[in-house]
């Protein structure tokens, strides 16, 4: 087998992977075109009638969408803010007890969501706070709060703690500093840990599933109902949305944000 | 009363004793080096005067005022860490300009100042830089800077200049001893390099176990060490024992009488004599000097002069620095004598 063959097969190989990773999704998009009322690739001609029907407020899509999305804005923002004011202090005042809590806190990441939920339920019910926006908005920053935590941390381990210091002896009070040092130099760790908790509320399903009926119901759980009534095209309209606002976000963060090699970009 | 005094402190973390009833009078105006192995004490004193320590006992009065529970951010004092610590989301300008930001200065002051400070530092071409665009020393350069913008009357040092390399630490010890001359600030200055010390400082203090051995002047601690410690801390040296009789000296040689300002008081007789290997001489002693035999056992070639590791009768050893013509291979092994001046030599009481 000649080197030039070799070279070959391995770069149609890893083209065929790339494939099987990206072709699944990508079917999404001829099926939202469909001019059929069941899930279909279009025969007769393209239609832009599901995506009409994602728009009409009988329907209910975008109810549920702008439910999801004010949920997830709300539940990174808090992730995020007690993420970070737990990390900031814990980084101050090393000790037994910060490491301790921060266990605690990552413990949603560890316990498995079935169980979270069934627990989630009875509390929820007693507090009457079931399928309401703020039960599920406090059960998703604790789900949030792990994933906010990890990136947090990680950010300001690598900011040296000396740099506090410094700012005290020139004379900065607390709030000074929270602004001016450590906020400045963990604010790409605050947009990944506000960006992952974002997600992590976004296409939550399995605890949402169990404490949302229909007065609060978010897109997740409007589409698992909506798939298990009924195959309704609109969904892969939705997919191929959220296909499009996830791609246009790589792309933008590729082009501004990117190039982390030239130091006069950060 | 002092500037800036250290009155008894002591510092113990649970079972360790960091630092043990340190004292210490800094003059206003001075440039004091605390010095010691690591783990001497040397930065917990200076983190206690920043404010970042709290001691367990005793108290810092600067300027008259009791200052031992002040947060650092009241002190006023300047500090230079070793890492620089630089905030590295600001230009250099911005650095230097941080501590007056904070002291809510006006725009066209802070603006004249942090150019008179880039200039004082010689930087005013990079003040537009981030710190990572810049190299070790200038980075120092602007820590300096930054904590000498607001005028504070104390800066402390800790260990400044041992991330950098040999040749750019002695250009920046001058630097160090240009700014002290043209600030008149305090400098508290803290190292475990012996040369350093002795170069900047008007003072040292030696610290050991958390204690302050002994506080002079560069001079007086390597001409007439009061304790072995500093004797064998600052530069190199030997220990020979000794023991007198009538007045007489027997330990390096025999029968010789010391200077009375370096003799050991009337009513002991035993001590631990020291002389630097510089001042040990090839050749047969003349009149008044000390004259000994030892066996060299190995020639060290190192540069200017050789090491030469002789061992005396007593079988103590010995290091001796003469010039470095010398044929290793004609001496090695043989039995010669050599000598030394009476005032060279130093004697420790027993037990200091």
């Amino acid at each position: 087998m000649s080197r030039r063959f070799r070279t070959r097969l391995l770069t149609a190989l890893v083209w065929a992977c790339l494939l099987f990773l990206v072709l699944p999704v990508l079917v999404v998009i001829p099926v939202s075109l469909t001019d059929k009322t069941y899930l279909s690739l279009p025969s007769d001609g393209l239609s832009l009638q599901h995506y009409r029907g994602l728009a009409a407020p009988e329907t209910g899509w975008s109810a549920a969408m702008g439910k999801s999305l004010l949920l997830a804005v709300c539940a990174a923002l808090i992730s995020t803010a007690l993420a970070a004011s737990f990390a900031i202090g814990a980084w101050v005042r090393a000790g037994w007890w910060p490491s301790t809590i921060r266990v605690l806190m990552l413990a949603p990441m560890i316990v498995p969501p079935i169980i979270y939920a069934v627990g989630m339920v009875r509390v929820l019910s007693a507090m009457k706070l079931i399928d309401s926006f703020p039960g599920v908005l406090a059960v998703h920053v604790v789900l949030g709060l792990p994933m906010a935590l990890l990136a947090v941390v990680a950010s300001l381990s690598n900011f040296d703690n000396r740099v506090v210091m410094a700012a005290r002896s020139l004379g900065a009070g607390p709030f000074t500093i929270f602004g001016k040092v450590i906020l400045p130099n963990i604010l790409p760790g605050l947009s990944a840990a506000a960006f992952l908790a974002f997600i992590t509320s976004w296409d939550e399903i399995t605890v949402t599933l169990f404490i949302t009926a229909r007065r609060f119901a978010t897109l997740p759980r409007r589409i698992y109902t909506s798939i298990a009534d009924s195959i309704d095209p609109a969904l892969a309209a939705i997919a191929t949305l959220l296909l499009l606002a996830t791609t246009a976000v790589l792309a933008a963060r590729l082009f501004l944000a990117g190039r982390p090699d030239d130091p006069a970009a950060r | 009363m002092g500037f800036l005094v250290i009155d008894q402190l002591t510092m113990t973390y649970g079972q360790v004793t960091a630092l043990d009833d340190v004292s210490l009078t800094v003059k206003e105006g001075e440039f004091i080096t605390l010095l010691g192995p690591s783990g001497s004490g040397k930065t917990t004193l200076l983190m206690s005067i920043a404010g970042f320590n709290r001691p367990t006992a005793g108290e810092i009065v600067f300027d008259g005022r009791q200052i031992t529970g002040l947060e650092p951010e009241d002190r006023d004092f300047g500090l230079v860490f070793q890492g620089y610590a630089l905030f590295p989301h600001l230009s250099v300008a911005d650095n230097v300009a941080f501590p007056l930001r904070v002291r809510k200065w006006d725009k066209a002051r802070i603006r004249a100042r942090v150019a008179e400070m880039l200039d004082l530092v010689g930087l005013a071409h990079l003040a537009g830089r981030k710190p990572r665009q810049l190299s070790g020393g200038q980075q120092q350069r602007v820590a300096l800077a930054r904590a000498l913008a607001f005028g504070p009357r104390v800066l402390l040092l800790d260990e400044p200049l041992s991330a950098l390399d040999r040749m750019l630490r002695e250009t920046m010890q001058q630097e160090l001893r240009r700014l002290h001359r043209e600030t008149g600030v305090t400098f508290l200055y803290v190292t475990h390099d012996q040369q350093e010390a002795l170069t900047l400082s008007d003072r040292i203090a030696v610290f050991n176990k958390g204690r302050i051995v002994e506080c002079d002047t560069a001079q007086r601690l390597f001409r007439a060490p009061k304790t072995r410690f500093v004797a064998e801390f600052l530069g190199e040296n030997n220990f020979v024992t000794g023991t007198r009789q009538g007045g007489r000296w027997t330990g390096l040689g025999t029968g010789f009488v010391l200077p009375p300002d370096r003799d050991l008081p009337e009513d002991r007789s035993a001590a631990t004599l020291w002389l630097r290997p510089g001042d040990i001489a090839l050749g047969p002693a003349g009149a008044g000097e000390i004259g000994f035999q030892a066996v060299v056992e190995d020639v060290i070639f190192a540069g200017t002069s050789s090491g030469l590791h002789l061992r005396l009768p007593t079988g103590e050893p010995l290091v001796a620095s003469v010039a470095a013509e010398i044929s290793a291979a004609e001496i090695t092994g043989k039995t010669l004598a050599f000598h030394a001046r009476p005032g060279a030599v130093g004697v420790i009481p027993e037990g200091a």
